[in-house]
């Protein structure tokens, strides 16, 4: 299967002498066979050309995590990646883990902890807690801090989304509050 | 035609939401990934935008050689100064009063640049890679001017002149006094004399920002959509820029991915890039990066304060003078000037000292222009005064929390006039209703500040130092001079508030629709809202100096009950009825007497039709300016407990407590997600975020694994917070603003936590940091206070 031609005339890098590559990912679970330039960044052609837009560059430069998408189940960031770099990889956004209606158990807990101001950096740290999940990380163990290190929230102070991702990872609900919308 | 049941149907228990922890409805979208920021929004035929900026901090332009960057496959233009057509090319400073020099910022820089970052050329091409490429091959030759960076170098005689035709670098001054401003020590005062420094910080949301711009309606009209928390303001620039009429321009924001006062600007690329869409007539786009972003997108804090304060035996404070200089950078922000003036209007915060004397200054240097940053001048107005009432403490052997009891303004003196201000649309700072004693006390039980030295000696045993610093705060929040709001009843039979509040992350959408349903006494699904477009509200002030809420929420629930009104006039119309028997009740029309009826809002579209009305042609709507000519203040106590690791220098905050009173809260959940992220910003900019210039004016710190922000781990172990709910009589539903505080409060309440654990050490705290590993190491390098000593040798 070819990638879908959503990039516009003005978008791709079609001049001759940009050195060009065979593409061949597996994203969100669809093949996607196709030719890139050498040097667009991973998290352009996630943007850009698969108009997968949840994951956000905020730093471009793998500070922040926003931009953090799942390549062959480790979390990883997109902005300073070249997309030919995950050639043959198989890679989660956002998107794929997003519920057919409402949202995922994962998003839920996010909305009834506050968990989330702006939103912007929101996609990365739910793709981290996925790997997580994926992991059977405890809720407990020193390893979540190390996870949560690697992302920048500017907004809520970090402390919901503490209580969102212990919740997430099967931490005792008692001590929170559950609120419905 | 729908039958009238004859039994009405039973009203509905009107539904409550003003006070409840209602969830966030536009987190559906943000959590799925489809928040729709201005990145995200498809703009297939957009040529991209990237900006040539200035790498001298000083210098004259000499000539600028495109040659070699056109050549480049897929660009399509090169633009300067000299290839542009403004009417108008200054960008907005409304915080100038009479004396301002005049040190607006141009859109690009002609034949002189002030700062690195600074918009010099613009390049066209089809993809921002290639739009990069050819940027680096723009080749301008500049003549390097001395710089300066540091303002107090730049007011000497001699300094560099940053507009040499001024004469000066000092371009605005402001004094504000009170009282009896030649105050003097009497036998027996205590005088202490400090000078604060401030460091520069940079607000940086998560979102970078970014500009489209195209023709719309055949041409005749300008759309520019832009990462703004003012369309309004930016549609009035951009039609005088090109010499438009209002009703031509078109400014659109989508939602933001945080401001924090970064984007409380009218910015040079906002108008360059319109400038660029109609000179090639085809749309365009600009997306900053990270890195542009440091050294482009404003910044804030940096300041030297002069503070004198004498102070009776009994620690009152009798008068403060105080003497400040903001290093503004090379051009006036929006309301570049208003940090410098805040700082010295809001010193006192909510300590009565009766006399004031504040002369602040505003200086231009070559760094990048200074503009607000979440509280705006306060965070170091209250950290100039709780630093000081903790060394008058220490100096006269009082308890911390006692001499603020002796300081506070009583609740039986308020409302209090404080004198008036600097600010363009001077007024009188009055305090309106509060009770600050009480909400000293509410923190210090929450905090268990009594068995503080209990905790410290606990501490100590185990080698750790730990800190204890009160800080209190009355902050401007809800300012005017007005808002508007527009709401519009649906066929489908539901509202839609057209607000000119924007979304940035504060949960405005939510509160605003808590307020217009409570208003309605309908469910919240019942309500929806539309922000951010100029055509929908074209008149309205925007989104800053925590107004959201406050007066956005107001004017918002202020149309509605005007909506309620158009109905009701609506109905008694088509039925020919006295106009006294309709009213609104619970949530829809109640009809008395014979005609007895209830109508659900749900219902009233279809009802009007029936009757022959026609609301889907015309549709029944309202509109409300809510007048604002005084802001109301919100105030607040921290507490915060630091505990310092003498081994590493690193910092750790064992409780954090906050009592605080906003006025009649919204909703707690949110309120409480801006207090402790607020808390959090200020945490960080005490503890680890500072924008480094070299002395030539190169900024050092250009992205964020050099910037560094809080994290994860940064968040207090335990925090604690407490509501006060005293309504506010300046505002029709008794709220004031809580977006700042948080920030305010902790700058203070840490640098007093960070002296406070270094009592025995020789170190004045008298900075906002960063208390970094770095300093702390320094500081414990120092010598021994002398008490401290004396102590050391009795054990």
């Amino acid at each position: 299967m070819s990638a879908p031609d959503l990039t516009p005339p003005l978008k791709t890098l079609d001049d001759p002498s940009e050195s060009q590559s065979p593409l061949s990912v597996t994203v969100n679970g669809k093949n996607i066979k196709t030719f890139v330039a050498d040097r667009l960044l991973l998290s352009d052609f996630l943007r850009d050309h698969l108009r997968l837009t949840a994951l956000k560059v905020a730093c471009g430069e793998g500070a922040c995590g926003a931009c953090t998408v799942v390549i062959d189940h480790e979390p990883a960031r997109a902005c300073t990646l070249l997309a030919v770099q995950a050639d043959g990889a198989e890679i989660v956004t956002l998107e794929g883990l997003n519920a057919p209606e409402g949202l995922n158990h994962v998003q839920k807990i996010f909305q009834q902890q506050h968990a989330l101001q702006c939103g912007y950096c929101t996609p990365g740290w739910l793709m981290t807690v996925y790997s997580m999940i994926e992991r059977s990380i405890h809720p407990d163990s020193p390893e979540v801090a190390q996870y949560l290190s690697g992302h920048i929230c500017r907004c809520t102070g970090y402390k919901n989304i503490w209580t969102a991702v212990r919740l997430a990872l099967g931490a005792d609900t008692q001590n929170s509050t559950s609120r419905e919308e | 035609m729908t039958e009238k049941t004859l039994i009405p149907a039973a009203p509905p228990k009107s539904r409550r939401y003003v006070g409840e922890a209602v969830l966030r409805a536009e987190d559906r979208e943000l959590l799925q990934g489809r928040g729709g920021f201005l990145a995200d929004l498809a703009q297939p035929n957009a040529a991209e935008i990237c900006v040539v900026r200035s790498t001298e901090p000083h210098a004259l332009v000499r000539a600028i050689r495109k040659e070699r960057a056109l050549e480049v496959p897929g660009v399509i233009a090169i633009l300067a100064a000299d290839d542009l057509d403004f009417v108008d090319e200054k960008l907005p400073c409304v915080d100038m009063i009479p004396g301002t020099l005049d040190v607006r910022q141009r859109v690009i820089a002609r034949d002189r640049v002030r700062y690195v970052g600074q918009a010099v050329a613009i390049v066209v091409a089809a993809n921002r890679y290639v739009a990069e490429d050819a940027a680096a091959l723009v080749e301008i030759e500049y003549e390097s001017l001395p710089p300066v960076t540091d303002h107090m170098t730049a007011m000497d005689s001699g300094a560099p002149l940053l507009y040499p035709e001024l004469g000066t670098n000092i371009v605005y001054q402001v004094t504000q006094q009170d009282g009896n401003a030649e105050f003097a020590a009497r036998q027996g005062d205590l005088v202490i004399r400090k000078r604060f420094k401030f460091h520069r910080q940079t607000a940086v949301p998560l979102e970078t920002r970014g500009v489209t711009a195209k023709l719309i309606e055949n041409g005749e009209r300008l759309h520019v959509e832009s990462c703004t928390q003012l369309p309004q303001v930016l549609r009035a620039v951009l039609a005088g820029a090109f010499g438009l009429s209002l009703d031509s321009v078109r400014v659109t924001a989508p939602r933001l991915g945080g401001g924090f006062g970064c984007k409380e600007m009218v910015y040079p690329e906002e108008i360059l890039v319109a400038a660029v869409a109609r000179k090639l007539q085809r749309p365009v786009r600009w997306l900053e990066d990270r890195r542009e972003h440091f050294s482009s997108a404003t910044q804030a804090r940096e300041e030297t304060v002069d503070a004198e304060a004498v102070i009776a035996p009994d620690g009152t404070f009798i008068g403060l003078r105080v003497t400040g200089w903001a290093n503004i950078g090379a051009a006036f922000g929006f309301v570049g000037n208003t940090p410098i003036t805040a700082m010295g209007a809001m010193v006192r915060g909510p300590y009565r000292v009766p006399n004031l004397d504040a002369r602040m200054h505003s200086v231009v240097t070559n760094k990048s222009p200074l503009n607000v940053l979440r509280g705006a001048g306060a965070p170091q107005a209250a950290l100039v005064m709780e630093r000081l009432l903790d060394e008058a403490a220490r100096i006269l052997n009082i308890d911390r929390a006692e001499i603020r009891r002796r300081n506070l303004i009583p609740p039986n003196e308020l409302p209090l006039d404080r004198g008036r201000t600097g600010f363009a649309n001077s007024y009188h700072i009055i305090y309106d209703e509060g009770d600050y004693p009480r909400c000293l006390e509410e923190a210090l039980k929450l905090a268990e500040y009594e068995k503080f030295e209990v905790e410290r000696n606990a501490a100590a045993a185990k080698g750790k130092l730990l800190g204890l610093g009160i800080a209190m705060y009355v902050e401007i929040t809800a300012v005017g001079p007005y808002e508007t709001a527009r709401i519009a009843l649906q066929p489908d039979g539901t509202v839609l508030l057209f607000s000119s509040i924007m979304p940035v992350g504060q949960g405005s959408e939510t509160t605003q629709r808590q307020l217009v349903a409570e208003e309605l006494g309908v469910a919240l699904e019942q309500v929806a809202i539309r922000q951010g477009d100029t055509d929908e509200v074209p008149d309205a002030v925007g989104t800053f100096a925590s107004r959201g809420a406050a007066i956005g929420g107001a004017v918002g629930r202020m149309a509605a009950r005007e909506l309620i009104q158009n109905i009701l006039s609506c109905f008694a119309a088509l039925l020919k009825c006295d106009p006294s028997i309709v009213k609104w009740k619970n949530g829809g029309v109640a009809i008395m007497g014979t005609m007895e009826d209830y109508i659900p809002l749900s219902e009233i579209p279809v009802r009007l039709r029936s009757l022959g009305g026609t609301p889907e042609s015309k549709g029944i709507e309202a509109r409300f300016r809510l007048d604002v000519p005084k802001p109301s203040y919100s105030y607040a106590t921290h507490i915060a407990l630091v505990e310092i690791d003498p081994e590493t220098g690193v910092i750790k905050i064992p409780r954090y407590t906050v009592a605080h009173d906003c006025g009649k809260i919204v909703n707690p959940l949110l309120v409480e997600g801006q207090i402790v992220g607020g808390v959090v910003q200020g945490i960080g900019a005490v503890l680890r975020e500072k924008l480094v210039y070299d002395s030539e004016g190169h900024l050092m710190t250009r992205a964020m694994m050099d910037y560094v922000l809080p994290g994860a781990s940064d968040v207090p172990e335990d925090f604690r917070l407490w509501h006060m709910e005293t309504p506010t009589s300046l505002n029709p539903f008794g709220m004031r603003g809580v977006g700042e505080g948080g920030t305010i409060g902790a700058h203070a309440a840490m640098a007093n936590a960070v002296a406070d654990a270094l009592r025995d050490y020789d170190v004045p705290v008298d900075e906002s940091g960063p208390f970094n590993p770095t300093w702390i190491m320094e500081a414990l390098s120092r010598p021994l206070r002398a008490a401290a000593l004396k102590m050391t040798e009795h054990d």
